[in-house]
């Protein structure tokens, strides 16, 4: 058994945007014209960020966590692969999670087993390797159709994780990507393959394809009230219906966090980073203002009958985490968790004891940030949160999983 | 009218069938029976008082099965050429609106002789320089998590056609109808998702082969399918009218004008 395991999330969002975007567009998302870039502005951006990453790394963060997104203000990294490089170079002892590429997108599933697998060379070992279908968002920005997107994602993930298991050259005879050479040079240094991780947003066949991989179940959603809890509990079950029992490391979870001296100085300096990122960066992602592409009847990825129980419960005027119109229901979401160090221990460890997750990946930088306040933030909590933290957790897993073996099994079950 | 299900060796395929005298293969769009409707719309009633009109929904439609098969347009010709066949209908009139008006192009170049007679309304299928079909995929998530008004404004001559409002409501309708109208989209995602949008680039040097009589119906207003895809439609097919724009109307001419669209319809067949 471990402690939490703590984890360091950059979005790498567009920090220079008008305090004016909110009433003049629609969208931070797909459309949102690229005419907004300043250049003299985000000169030293992604140096100013993988600092952030690589000072994390310093603090003892468990990991760095990256993602892909594209055409959108909220994270600035088409190709997190690209950051993970730098990071290779930049850091030496955390994990380096990227979560995920998205396999969907790529023209071919083996170039992802080639670059993951360098990462995890140049990294010596420390690649943990994320795997998404991609939202709304991307089957704009890519022109993916919706209705086989899942199928085609778990073609492309089992491909790979073939490629790194099964000695090369080898015909894959699949469907949507048929390769007549599988022989990637080089393999992961990891073996029998990196760790896996998954994100999901609650859905029942998702949680099951992991479940029968043995892979990490990621929570995608932002919001941590019961819904964290219920996630549990229904990955927890579909795990015992494959034989295999829950444990903490095999599920994770997304949250914001800001430390500082008081709750009050707290919510004084990241208020103005918060509202940016609330109402520009999830504009058109998790806000219902303006055109929401993550999820909907255009991105229609569901079967049928899923989306029939999905409607019985839709309430259209439904909140999303970017609709919060003030601090108190920003509170209230349980996504961003600001205060002292006392307040967001508590808050985190609350957390920790009813969902029995392991693996939180924190996001310090929010929205337009300065990097001075991000920093200060994660000095703050790695000296005065993390450490209780570990210390609570530990014993607290030893007790509820006794036993527990918490290394990903060594095959897939498929 | 009556509806019953074909078994085909891919599938169920519901079907809608009313009226008597010669067969009318009537292929659906975004806003028609099947898609916004379980049952005739005012149009098809009206066409089928002067022919027997058939009314297949697309795989995955209605309550035809999913095919998850079909990934191009290629595909979903064979699917009704199993049709045709289980059928047995070797020569029709076929009238396809919107995206069932691609369908029906493109099953008319592969097999021209099992045509009479072909109708083409706000047709979907080509590619047009300069004339993207619009994003109705984009259009369908809604604004403010409750508004259709921008899927309204792209499918119909106004947001808030009388018809329009009916058809495609704001906020949260009655799952059933919610549910239709998913599946169209899921239907059309397996074929028009990719290029953008609801094209497919070798069809119109195919148009020459259908050698049916041809009228071309555009609403003028058409969001979705620009106007020039019709003028191309017209001028491709050898025997095909000028193309007959309905003033005032969008791309839901069908809906907006359904006594006028029959009797124009039923003119042309019956001439």
């Amino acid at each position: 058994m471990q402690p939490v395991q703590l984890f360091c999330w950059h979005f790498m969002a567009y920090p220079y945007l008008a305090e004016n975007f909110d009433q003049i567009h629609d969208t931070g998302w797909v459309t949102v014209p690229n005419s907004l870039w300043d250049n003299k502005k985000a000169r030293g951006l992604y140096q100013e960020y993988i600092d952030q990453l690589a000072y994390a790394d310093e603090l003892g963060f468990d990991g760095m966590v990256l993602n892909e997104h594209h055409q959108n203000i909220y994270g600035l990294m088409p190709s997190p692969n690209i950051i993970a490089a730098a990071l290779t170079q930049r850091s030496t002892r955390g994990k380096i999670v990227v979560l995920g590429n998205l396999l969907p997108l790529h023209m071919n599933p083996l170039r992802v087993a080639e670059e993951y697998a360098m990462l995890d060379q140049m990294s010596n070992g420390r690649l943990i390797a994320g795997f998404a279908p991609g939202g709304g968002p991307e089957t704009f920005n890519y022109d993916i159709p919706s209705a086989n997107t899942r199928e085609k994602f778990w073609e492309a993930a089992d491909l790979i994780v073939r490629s790194w298991t099964e000695d090369g050259p080898f015909a894959h005879e699949g469907r949507y990507f048929p390769l007549r050479y599988v022989n990637p040079w080089p393999k992961p240094l990891q073996t029998p393959f990196p760790p896996i991780w998954i994100p999901g947003s609650r859905s029942p066949s998702t949680m099951t394809e992991v479940a029968k991989r043995g892979y990490c179940y990621f929570l995608s959603s932002r919001s941590h009230g019961g819904e964290t809890h219920r996630a549990q509990q229904e990955f927890a079950a579909v795990l015992e219906k494959n034989g295999d029992r829950y444990q903490p490391f095999r599920f994770g979870i997304l949250m914001s966090a800001y430390v500082a001296e008081s709750d009050r100085q707290a919510r004084e300096e990241c208020e103005e980073g918060v509202w940016y990122f609330l109402k520009n960066c999830l504009k058109g992602h998790l806000r219902r203002e303006g055109r929401q592409l993550t999820f909907g009847p255009g991105v229609p990825y569901i079967p049928a009958p899923a989306w029939k129980e999905y409607l019985k419960d839709y309430k259209p005027g439904r909140k999303l985490l970017g609709d919060v119109e003030n601090w108190d229901e920003l509170e209230a979401s349980q996504s961003i968790i600001v205060g002292s160090p006392e307040t967001v221990y508590r808050r985190i460890w609350n957390l920790i004891e009813r969902a029995k997750v392991g693996n939180l990946l924190i996001q310090f930088h929010i929205g337009n940030m300065p990097k001075e306040l991000a920093l200060k933030s994660m000095t703050r909590f790695a000296e005065q949160v993390a450490p209780r933290l570990r210390e609570h957790s530990l014993p607290f897993f030893e007790r509820e999983y006794p036993g527990v073996n918490i290394k990903q099994p060594k095959e897939t079950h498929l | 009218m009556s509806g019953r299900f074909l078994d085909l060796k891919q599938g169920k395929v519901w079907l809608l069938e009313n009226g008597r005298g010669a067969p009318l293969l009537y292929l659906h769009g975004f806003i028609d029976v099947h898609s916004v409707k379980d049952s005739w719309m005012p149009f098809h009633d009206s066409l089928a008082a002067k022919a027997r009109v058939i009314a297949p929904a697309h795989p995955g439609c209605s309550q035809s099965d999913e095919n998850k098969d079909i990934e191009a347009i290629e595909d979903v010709v064979f699917h009704y050429l199993e049709f045709l066949d289980a059928l047995n209908l070797p020569q029709f009139d076929l009238v396809g609106s919107c995206v069932g008006g691609w369908i029906a192009a493109e099953l008319a170049v592969r097999h021209p002789e099992k045509i009479r007679k072909m109708v083409l309304i706000g047709a979907a299928g080509l590619f047009v320089q300069g004339a993207l079909i619009g994003d109705v995929f984009m259009m369908a998530q809604p604004e403010r998590g409750s508004s259709y008004a921008g899927l309204r404004q792209m499918l119909f001559s106004r947001h808030d056609h009388p018809k329009a409002l009916e058809l495609f409501p704001d906020g949260m309708g009655e799952v059933e109808e919610e549910l239709r109208r998913y599946q169209m989209l899921r239907f059309g995602s397996r074929i028009g998702f990719k290029p953008p949008y609801f094209y497919n680039r070798p069809l119109r040097n195919r148009l020459h082969r259908i050698t049916a009589p041809a009228l071309v119906i555009w609403g003028e207003h058409d969001r979705m399918v620009p106007l020039s895809h019709g003028e191309t439609y017209a001028k491709s097919m050898p025997q095909a009218q000028p193309l007959k724009v309905i003033p005032n109307a969008g791309h839901s001419v069908h809906v907006e004008e359904p006594e006028l669209m029959a009797q124009i319809i039923s003119d042309f067949l019956a001439s």
